[in-house]
């Protein structure tokens, strides 16, 4: 584990030297201070109307908007980590040095984490904004920012495991956009499959929508937590083994 | 340093190395010389612990690769073939990020990667983007991120595959240096180049070691296939005192101007090249058929397979640790 950090603080200079990061965080801003825009006019033209919505609610949950941010901006996150190292070779000067595969999958995992992170840092100043014109509860700011780590946390562990599969940086997108396209279907399937059934519970576990609604309602439910904390750690699992296999293939 | 038994490696169908068995002493340079495809890239992935063997045992300095595959790790620098960078690093930060990689103390890592940089050359590139980089300043920064944690032993793909005539012979030269600090096993496909680094050659080919010996041993090897000769007119004369000698199977004749250059071919049962050789140049004198230049064809490294293949035996296969060639590399 001692590999870890100069690895962790590679990637991390070749996210933020390379311009790829800085045009994910640039795209991302601009997009969410849309979404941020659309809301808040949203409300403020609903005067008279009593919503038990409210425009935290609406950005974190409850609307679309998230999931699409989500779809198009976590894979390019991702897919480079191990592809561009095959694809390039130096994974092998990588893997012979005295690293183990752990601290080598840890390390990439932790550094697309933090540009996540990074990501989201600015979003904060919405919340401020709001609480210039009107009162925010703070509680339901901290557990939607919690289930947005969280959800965003087990779709960049399923991007790296994407990218450990392939050489291809445009496949580990693909596969890692379609694996989470199909974890959002799988949660609209609450809503179309009967109550009761076998289908429906499944749907409603795994459903990343309703968990959104939850958390930016101020309901953190372990369940919920327990499904992400497993979407984090089996992939890391899996990608640890596969990048094993490389070494011994 | 190394020792290597009985390591097989197998692709698919296709067998890469082929019950391969080697050691390498401590404080040896070895050349590890083959054909394109003879497996030497293979072994030495195997080596360094980036591909798995299907059999066979590898110990590094008494690690074991497989079991022990961490600390044997660290006691290899290791520069794979093509050397792929990080191009979008700087010299200096690469080897930064190498040395602490490979767990160079904070304090000791500055010295340790201006070492490094010292030893291959590239002092003068710190600040380069690897990106920017020449090909020989990219196998010389292969070279010091292999050097820079100071490991006991080198393995040394291909380290001037691709490079011009002089950044062959600034490599050669650093390579020549490395052999009193550490152990160094590399690969090559050209014969001359273990000539002027390596005390001893392990000759690899289809995945089986062939031949081990000396430098000398193994160019003794390299016999050459038959002799040119330069003679005044168009070598009518010539040709007919050549073609009377019995060594000789064959004579492709090349007329110039005023001079005609006579390529004669030992036949395969000729044994004594020399001889024949002074006997031609002799009679051809002795004709006045105006003898202006004699050169021996040389031969390819893969006739020198060839030749060592022919029977299916290795004639030169001497006792692993042979102090002959041991003290050539002092």
């Amino acid at each position: 584990m001692r590999s870890f950090w100069p690895i962790f603080k590679r990637e991390l200079f070749a996210c933020f030297v390379t311009p790829l990061a800085w045009v994910l965080v640039c795209v991302f801003l601009l997009v969410q201070g849309m979404h941020f825009y659309l809301l808040v006019d949203f409300f403020a033209n609903q005067s008279g109307v009593s919503s038990d919505q409210t425009p935290v609610q609406a950005f974190f949950g409850n609307t679309v908007l998230l999931y699409i941010v989500l779809f198009l901006l976590v894979p390019p996150i991702t897919m480079r980590l191990f592809a561009e190292e095959r694809r390039s070779g130096t994974i092998e000067p990588l893997m012979t040095a005295p690293v183990s595969s752990a601290a080598v999958v840890l390390a990439k995992y932790a550094a697309a984490l933090v540009v996540y992170v990074f990501m989201w840092a600015p979003t904060v100043l919405y919340i401020v904004i709001l609480r210039r014109t009107g009162e925010v509860d703070w509680h339901v700011v901290g557990s939607s920012y919690l289930g947005v780590l969280l959800v965003g946390a087990g779709y960049l562990s399923l991007g790296l495991l994407m990218s450990a599969l392939t050489r291809s940086q445009f496949l580990a997108l693909v596969l890692t956009a379609m694996v989470i396209l199909v974890l959002f279907i799988l949660g609209v399937g609450e809503f179309i499959t009967r109550e009761g059934s076998l289908v429906h519970e499944v749907c409603s576990h795994v459903s990343v929508w309703a968990q959104m609604n939850d958390f930016a309602s101020g309901v953190v439910d372990t369940r919920r937590v327990v499904f992400d904390g497993t979407l984090i750690v089996l992939p890391l699992f899996v990608a640890t083994r596969v990048v094993d296999t490389w070494r011994w293939s | 340093m190394i020792s290597v038994s009985h390591l097989t490696k197998r692709y698919g169908t296709h067998l890469a190395v082929d019950d391969l068995s080697f050691e390498v002493g401590k404080g040896e340079v070895v050349g590890f010389l083959g054909p394109n495809g003879a497996g030497k890239s293979t072994t030495l992935r195997v080596l360094a612990g980036f591909a798995g063997m299907t059999s066979g045992v590898v110990t590094i300095d008494g690690r074991d690769i497989e079991t022990d595959s961490f600390e044997a790790r660290k006691r290899i620098g290791y520069m794979p073939e093509a050397v792929p960078l990080y191009g979008e690093m700087r010299v200096g930060e690469y080897l930064a990020f190498r040395a602490e990689l490979k767990g160079v103390p904070r304090g000791r890592r500055r010295a340790r990667v201006a070492l490094a940089m010292e030893k291959s050359k590239v002092e003068d590139r710190e600040m380069t983007l690897i990106g920017n980089l020449s090909k020989g300043y990219k196998q010389r920064v292969g070279l010091a991120d292999a050097l820079v944690a100071d490991p006991p032993l080198l393995i040394l793909d291909e380290p001037t595959a691709g490079l011009d005539p002089n950044q062959i012979r600034e490599v050669r030269e650093v390579i020549k240096g490395l052999g009193s600090d550490h152990t160094v096993l590399l690969s090559t496909h050209i014969l001359s180049e273990v000539e002027s680094s390596c005390g001893r050659v392990l000759v690899i080919n289809r995945g089986r070691l062939v031949a081990e010996g000396s430098v000398a041993k193994i160019k003794s090897l390299q016999r050459s296939p038959g002799i040119e000769v330069r003679v005044r007119g168009d070598g009518a004369l010539a040709l007919a005192v050549i073609t009377k000698d019995a060594d000789v199977s064959r004579v492709d004749v090349e007329r110039g101007d005023g001079e005609a250059l006579l390529r004669c071919t030992w036949s395969k049962k000729s044994l004594d090249a020399p001889a024949a050789s002074e006997r031609i140049i002799a009679s051809l004198v002795g004709a006045g058929a105006g003898v202006r230049a004699v050169a021996a064809v040389s031969s390819s490294l893969e006739e020198v397979f060839a030749e060592l293949t022919r029977d299916g035996a290795a004639p030169e296969i001497r006792p692993i640790g042979d102090p002959e060639g041991a003290a050539e590399d002092a």
